[in-house]
């Protein structure tokens, strides 16, 4: 279809370049130099090789516990997230009354800021005042009220539920365009077959449903180890550092430490992180199916 | 194929079990927000005494509190930075797609993939260095601080998203226009953006709320009390007080205007928030 051309397209190209380079691209590139030297933001900067992920590797506890914090965060949301949306999905998918509504309200918080979805759980975790412990005691179960961010056991698992919350609809809403586009003749071929509802499901829309899935854990997984606005808002990395994630560490290091050559290192290491996950995840998750997406 | 089993006791069960899980999650999903429009309009010793229930009746005083408290004013600045990244988006994505969709040139492919590979590079990773690149610019005191770099970081999905919408539009089309004697650019603006509506929408919508909603490159790089966003507003009003009253009326006001667009405008809402994961 594209007609060749010689000079005119860099022109068209030029103002998204430029921002590109400029904001994008440079600063990366800066990061990765960055990372190699000590820097307090104001004195020149003094070159010392990979003295940083040393330090962030070897000697840096702190590092290692937000990293396995984001973990934790990973395993809980991409499960919640994704059991969730796929049931929402398959029940949404059927003929239903007020599906219109149902799908427009499930999907909302995603349009939500993280601090305004942020203050309000902070709210609802409320020891004294908030909703969750007193619907406990409306409910009779008074005893299960807890301090739900105060506390080092629970608040991170708070925080994964307040993701969970903010997030579901997102990925429900790409699972119901997944659905969309299975063939109806497949299940009808399977009812024909005789299969049961739950073995359709297994037999017909999960395999169907593979790249989507694949989609979702990914998105779901980036977040997840990116994960800031949420932790900064509820608990600043607390209580007693039982919610820091590593993109809080790097901005703690960086802009309150003042050691901005250290924060852009363990960055770097998490980006690095990331992208060897996704990878790892995606051949996965891809099986033996692989040939087809190439 | 299924009205014969209708009646079925196990298909009744299906129907409650159905509903039942669709309402109590619509209900966990849509009551908090619900509940923080509601607190907005009560006072301070009711909120704590009705918790649950309606307003007895509709204070606005806490919308007074909020607006006092510089709420207009963050409003005006998100309004400001979200437009503008918005504009820069559109249109240096519109043009670049376009390139990326009709001609054939050295490099198009590897220029394509340079863009795609920073979607897997997010804001976050990249703070520090891109805070020392805005202030050696001498930016921190204009509203392109926030601009600039939303609608860089915005540029690749959105270029994704309009080259294959461009892709669909045929190619006779603007073959027709070229016969009429209209350069490339005139094809492009009198005939090819006018047909776009959908993908624009989509594009911009998705931006905008990105633009509305983004905390950490405000939060470092925002140093003048005029230029701040809602997000580092409502941060700036929690660590500053206690007062909740004037805090959930903030928070409506920082999302009512986004959940009205989002209504409206739900069908471009969601093809422009889902429509990349679901072609990439």
């Amino acid at each position: 279809m594209a007609r060749p051309a010689r000079l005119q397209p860099y022109f068209w190209l030029l103002p998204a370049l430029t921002l590109f380079c400029v904001f994008r691209l440079y600063p990366l590139l800066f990061g990765l130099f960055l990372s190699l030297h000590k820097w307090d933001g104001m004195a020149p900067m003094a070159f010392v090789g990979l003295a940083n992920f040393r330090e962030a590797l070897f000697e840096d506890s702190l590092f290692w516990l937000s990293l396995s914090h984001n973990a934790i965060y990973a395993i809980g949301t991409v499960i919640g997230k994704n059991v969730l949306a796929l049931a929402l999905a398959v029940i949404l998918n059927a003929e239903l009354r007020g599906r219109a509504f149902f799908r427009t309200t499930l999907f909302m918080p995603v349009v939500m800021s993280l601090v305004v979805v942020g203050i309000l759980w902070s709210w609802i975790y409320n020891y004294q005042f908030g909703l969750l412990n007193n619907l406990l005691q409306r409910i009779g179960l008074g005893n299960f009220q807890a301090a739900w961010l105060g506390s080092t056991h629970l608040s991170l698992y708070s925080l994964i539920i307040v993701d969970i919350w903010k997030f579901f609809g997102y990925h429900m809403v790409i699972y119901l365009a997944g659905l969309q586009a299975i063939p109806p003749v497949l299940y009808e071929a399977a009812v024909i077959d005789g299969a049961a509802a739950w073995r359709q499901f297994w037999h017909v829309t999960v395999p169907m449903l593979r790249a989507i899935m694949v989609v979702n854990v990914t998105i779901a997984l980036m977040g997840a180890f990116n994960v800031f606005d949420l932790v900064y808002v509820m608990t600043r990395g607390g209580p007693n550092n039982s919610t820091n994630v590593v993109v809080l560490e790097s901005y703690q290091q960086a802009f309150e430490f003042y050691k901005l050559g250290y924060g852009a290192a363990i960055s770097i290491v998490l980006m690095l992180i990331v992208i060897a996950l996704s990878l790892a995840q995606i051949r996965l998750m891809r099986g033996g199916r692989a040939e087809e997406y190439n | 194929m299924q009205t014969h089993q209708r009646f079925s006791p196990s298909s009744l069960l299906v129907v409650v079990l159905r509903y039942g899980i669709l309402i109590g999650c619509t209900a966990i999903i849509g009551y908090p927000v619900l509940w923080m429009v509601l607190q907005s309009f009560k006072s301070t010793s009711e909120m704590y005494a009705n918790l649950w229930g309606l307003p007895h009746a509709l204070l606005l005083e806490n919308y007074a509190r909020a607006v006092q408290m510089g709420m207009t004013g963050y409003i005006v600045n998100s309004t400001v930075v979200a437009v503008g990244t918005v504009a820069c988006i559109l249109v240096g994505a519109s043009l670049a797609a376009y390139a990326f969709s009709k001609f054939d040139f050295v490099g198009s492919r590897a220029l394509f993939l340079m863009f795609i590979f920073t979607l897997i590079v997010p804001m976050q990773a990249m703070i520090i260095p891109l805070y020392t690149v805005l202030v050696s610019l001498h930016l921190t005191n204009t509203y392109l601080v926030l601009i600039l770099p939303y609608a860089a970081s915005g540029l690749p999905i959105s270029i994704f998203l309009l080259r294959a919408f461009f892709d669909t539009i045929p190619h006779e089309l603007e073959e027709a226009a070229r016969i009429d004697g209209c350069s490339d650019f005139d094809a492009f603006w009198r005939v090819v953006l006018p047909i776009s509506g959908p993908g624009l929408a989509a594009v911009a919508i998705l931006q905008f709320v990105n633009a509305w909603n983004e905390l950490v490159l405000a939060l470092v790089a925002i140093r003048n009390p005029n230029l701040r966003t809602i997000p580092l507003g409502l941060q700036i009003f929690i660590s500053d007080q206690v007062e909740w009253g004037p805090v959930f009326a903030s928070l409506s006001m920082a999302t009512i205007p986004v959940i009205i667009v989002y209504v409206l405008m739900q069908r471009h809402f969601i093809r422009g928030l889902t429509a990349g994961a679901i072609k990439g």
